[in-house]
């Protein structure tokens, strides 16, 4: 009995923590967007949010925002499809949010004979219910264009349902070299297969065993993420968008969705392509270095060191996706659809093929 | 498949300059926090209500109504500038002056700041130099529209 | 208007073949071939002067320019009004004219009419060569009841002068002073005060004579003209109606800023008099602009698509006797032919109502020129669609009548306003068609706006038995809109001769449909 409350317990608080990390992140993805983006532009962004006259480069800025969007009118149009406007955004988060419960954030942590697993759920179809649930997150977008009841925000809808359901068979094709690699869907496996070593020295990550499908996966996921350049369905100042009639907190969940779609791609990327919390060399008891060398380390030192390696590359991914964002222009729709299917999806056909003969021989 | 990989490089060389844009900025910022002077700033942002640049001699700010020596309008009321401005925001009445060598003056001039848009057709139209827009000012925002509705004396003043 | 048809000759203007009648000038001859010679002193009301110099055309074998409004064409003579030696010659005419001309063109009415400034932006374009100052002279100098004359842009070509000798002789200006000091001016002790005086502002080519009228109160840029037929006379006087069509920003306070005269030989001539001129505020004082309802039962709003349906029931809801004696109509001969003529066929011809009435202002003087004794324009085509024009007869009208059906403002001018609303309140229904918002409005159930004669289209018969056609110049203000509407619609709802009535989408149809119907009407409808 006290054995599944403590076991509910620890579920609960990884939830929260998740949560928690993830809604952070997401917060501060947009502070870091202004300022990566004014950095690129020779600018300075915003600045000006304070606390008592206390600014430090623009930290508050997120609650500013939070804060203005929550006091903003949540305008529903009268002509709109009220419960499934209101639904909509909802959907939309619901979807990307839950997608962090699949995520091994680190090793098993030991705590006297119990071991807590560093993942709210070790599924053995990780990588499938991640899919499925990034593309259930379509409706939200779908359902949210069609409801607003206004011929604009229904073909941006339409728009956005047909990039992303191009991008989703590139995204499911490109992986299918990476699991015939790792034979497995349970992603804390592949993770620990990523731990092993290439010739005696390079670590067995995705990017080395599968670079063909990581640029694959990039690209799609790129376009599954709804930024420029693939911003599309959405077009802020000139195509209009499926959210056209949102305003206010709604509006605020679908830019908070667009964030964590950001995020969750940096953890798929650091997850299967950058041995998500391994680090190099790092076994269980310290480093194994290839030349000979070892460095022991206590148990929660490397759990901490994992944790953090896996925190440093998602942040490295979020900035290069901002970095993209804010370099390159949007394609144009017939260009998009050409890069999905006359490129990505042959591509990843033939790194599948190329993965089996290589793995034959 | 050779035009491909030319854009791919493009596109690489794109995401370059972005980033040396981003890491040559972020070190200057980062010596600015440390204290150390260097020439070349990390920004070109002017944090505008504290610091302010300075207008071209050649800038379209505020109208203002130039007087004769005795301090009546120098406006005739010919309405050129009624009939130039492409956004309708002038009105002028004209009235009768008892001296017939002037004969004609603005009994109103409103202009509607709200919906002019500062082109400056009106001071290239004047035939009497009348109007100017060579105040400086540009901090005229207002909290209603109807304050922004300037009449003869607020042109003039 | 010519008055007889002279032989045609072959004459040569710019190396075209135009032909012109014998005994006319060049200038005649080249404006009806479509070639326009400038010209500032010559009119076509009067003999030629040959002042300005501005119409010299060069003429083969002709070793000088000849002034082309006094050079009367010959057979073969060839002309040419665009030579080098033509625009050089108008070039230094201009300079010579605008030596003492004041740059007044800001401050000056005329500026964007002024046939001055048009030729020097045509022709000119030269920087003065002139050091001298101008001649200082009089600015503001009032000549007349409504009239400013500035001698400084006065350019003498005295067409002033010679309208004052042939057209009213009354000859109260004249050219004063020799040289360069010679100037318009009145005589002494006399000043320009008669009825058409407003035609010197007019005829003026530059600003040099300006209206006190028009003076200062727009410019004329702005303006739009309608074409339109002067109501305030019997003479039936073409006129333009100057409007403003306003600015997106800002209201102004009238539509209408002057009256010009508009050329029909026929009727006018060049001129209209001053009481037309002048007497445009009926135009947009105190119209009315939306239907009033003063007294309604069971009805909850009177819209223009449902009035006649609702006039219509009230009409049906009689007797047939008591339609004949029951309903009375006061009428006026502001109405087109086209509203008489329909007024005419429902009440008097189908229903055979006794009791109509035309109630218009009292007669005024005539002058003997233009103006008319009758102050109201279609009296003439009244009489010959087959109205008795009778006065209204108060106690006539209220007796045993149920339904006043009352045409236009007039009827308050007549009589007093207490005789006038004991009369009225014995009739059980009256409905009021008028186009200005009036104390008498409150006497009568409902008030139905409607539209002026400049704001609607139809035709009207003038004192001479002229029938002019008329086009809308204006939009009806609020909800007015013409009477024809409303009675062509009255006509369906009555079911008497309903096919009759469906046949008329506008007032041309019902104008041809009366020349078969009324032989005056068949030849003069043009």
């Amino acid at each position: 009995m006290t054995e599944t409350l403590t076991e509910m317990l620890v579920i609960f608080i990884k939830i929260v923590c998740a949560l928690v990390w993830l809604l952070a992140l997401t917060l501060y993805l947009t502070w870091l967007e202004r300022k990566e983006s004014a950095l690129i532009q020779d600018r300075l962004g915003a600045n000006r949010a304070s606390i008592f006259g206390i600014r430090i480069i623009g930290l508050f800025q997120p609650f500013a925002d939070a804060i203005k969007m929550i006091f903003k009118e949540d305008f529903v149009p009268p002509f709109s499809r009220k419960f499934l406007h209101t639904m909509a955004p909802f959907i939309s988060f619901f979807f990307v949010a839950i997608t962090i419960a699949a995520i091994p954030f680190g090793d098993t942590l030991r705590i006297g004979n119990r071991t807590i697993n560093l993942q709210i759920l070790d599924f053995n179809v990780g990588l499938l219910f991640i899919l499925a649930m990034l593309s259930l997150g379509i409706y939200g977008i779908i359902i949210s264009g069609w409801a607003s009841n206004n011929k604009y925000t229904l073909i941006g809808g339409l728009r956005g349902a047909a990039q992303v359901i191009s991008y989703e068979v590139a995204l499911g094709l490109s992986l299918i070299g990476l699991i015939m690699v790792y034979p497995s869907l349970r992603l804390s496996s592949i993770v620990l297969y990523q731990g092993e070593l290439l010739f005696g020295f390079l670590p067995k990550w995705g990017i080395f065993l599968q670079p063909l499908g990581f640029g694959i996966f990039l690209f799609a996921a790129l376009a599954e993420t709804k930024r420029v350049p693939f911003d599309l369905p959405e077009g802020e100042s000139e195509i209009i968008g499926f959210f056209t009639e949102y305003s206010g907190l709604k509006w605020g969940l679908f830019m908070m969705t667009d964030f964590m779609e950001v995020i969750i791609v940096s953890t798929l990327l650091t997850t299967l392509f950058f041995g998500g919390w391994q680090v190099p060399w790092l076994a269980s008891d310290g480093f194994h270095f290839p030349w000979g060398g070892e460095l022991l380390l206590p148990h929660v030192v490397v759990i901490l060191l994992q944790v953090a390696a896996f925190n440093i590359k998602v942040f490295f991914f979020c900035w290069l996706q901002i970095l993209i964002r804010w370099t390159y222009p949007r394609f144009r729709y017939d260009q998009v659809m050409d890069l999905g299917w006359k490129l990505l999806v042959p591509l990843s056909l033939v790194n599948i093929i190329g993965t089996g003969i290589i793995m034959t021989i | 498949m050779i035009k491909a990989l030319g854009y791919f490089i493009e596109i690489i060389r794109g995401g370059l300059i972005t980033t040396r844009h981003f890491v040559v900025n972020l070190f200057y910022h980062i010596l600015k926090v440390l204290g150390i002077k260097t020439k070349r700033k990390g920004s070109v942002t002017i944090q505008y209500p504290e610091q302010k640049k300075e207008i071209a001699s050649r800038h379209r700010s505020l109208h203002r109504l130039m007087t004769r020596p005795d301090g009546k309008p120098r406006c005739v009321a010919c309405m050129l500038c009624v009939t130039v401005c492409p956004s309708e925001c002038i009105y002028v009445e004209a009235a009768e002056d008892p001296d017939p060598e002037i004969q004609k003056y603005p009994a109103k001039f409103i202009i509607d700041l709200g919906r002019c848009c500062f082109c400056g057709f009106c001071v290239e139209a004047c035939p009497e130099d009348a109007i100017r827009m060579d105040t400086g000012n540009v901090e005229f925002a207002q909290y209603s529209q109807q304050d922004l509705i300037y009449d003869l004396d607020k042109l003039i003043g | 208007m010519q008055e007889r048809a002279n032989e045609m000759i072959k004459i040569f203007i710019d190396e075209k073949p135009v032909d012109a009648e014998e005994g006319t000038t060049v200038l005649k001859a080249a404006e009806r071939a479509g070639i326009h010679i400038p010209h500032l002193c010559y009119h076509p009301a009067f003999p030629p002067e040959g002042s300005c110099r501005m119409c010299l055309v060069e003429i083969e074998g002709f070793p000088k320019l000849e002034l082309s409004c006094s050079t009367v064409v010959k057979e073969e003579m060839k002309i040419s009004t665009k030579s080098e030696r033509v625009v050089e010659a108008r070039k230094a005419v201009l300079e010579f004219l605008l030596a003492e001309h004041p740059l007044d063109c800001p401050i000056c009415d005329k500026a964007g009419d002024c046939k001055l400034q048009d030729y020097y932006y045509e022709y000119g374009l030269f920087e003065s060569q002139f050091k001298e100052t101008k001649e200082k002279r009089e600015k503001k100098l009032k000549i007349g009841k409504s009239l400013i004359l500035d001698q400084e842009r006065c350019i003498l070509c005295t067409r002033c002068v010679r309208f004052l000798k042939e057209v009213t002789k009354t000859q109260d200006l004249g050219v004063f002073h020799r040289g360069v000091h010679s100037s318009v001016n009145i005589y002494e002790g006399t000043s320009v005060e008669n009825n058409y005086s407003g035609n010197l502002a007019e005829i003026c080519p530059v600003g040099a004579i300006t209206d006190e009228d028009f003076r200062f109160q727009t410019r004329s840029w702005f303006l739009k003209e309608g074409e339109s037929i002067c109501p305030l006379c019997s003479r039936g006087c073409n006129i333009l109606i100057e409007y403003h069509p306003g600015f997106s920003r800002f209201e102004l306070p009238n539509r209408v800023y002057r009256i010009k005269a508009r050329e029909n030989p026929e009727v006018n001539g060049f001129w209209i008099c001053d009481r037309g001129r002048y007497g445009y505020s009926y135009l947009d004082e105190g119209r009315a602009d939306k239907i009033i309802l003063n007294k309604i039962e069971g009805e909850n709003v009177l819209t223009w698509e449902n009035i006649s349906e609702y006039l219509g029931e009230k009409i049906n809801s009689m007797s047939s006797a008591k339609k004949t004696s029951g309903i009375a109509l006061i009428l006026h001969t502001w109405l087109s032919n086209e509203e008489l003529f329909l007024l005419h066929k429902i009440f008097k011809k189908d229903l055979k109502v006794e009791k109509i009435f035309f109630a218009d202002l009292p007669e005024g003087e005539a002058d003997g020129f233009l103006l008319t004794s009758e102050p109201s324009p279609n009296r003439r085509g009244a009489q010959e669609i087959g109205f008795d024009i009778k006065a209204v007869d108060l106690s006539t009208l209220a007796d045993g009548t149920d339904f006043l059906l009352a045409f236009g403002p007039f009827l308050s001018g007549l009589f007093s306003p207490k005789y006038l609303k004991g009369a009225l309140s014995k009739i059980k229904r009256k409905v009021l068609f008028s186009s200005y918002s009036h104390e008498l409005n409150s006497l009568f159930d409902v008030v139905i706006p409607v539209a002026l004669i400049a704001e609607k289209e139809g035709s009207l018969t003038n004192v001479e038995g002229i029938v002019q056609g008329f086009q809308p110049a204006l939009e009806p203000p609020g909800e007015s809109l013409p009477e024809w509407k409303v009675l062509c619609d009255l006509g369906k709802e009555l079911g008497m001769d309903s096919k009759f009535y469906s046949e008329f989408p506008s007032p041309e149809t019902i104008l041809s449909e009366m020349g078969e119907k009324i032989p005056f009407f068949k030849k003069k409808n043009d």
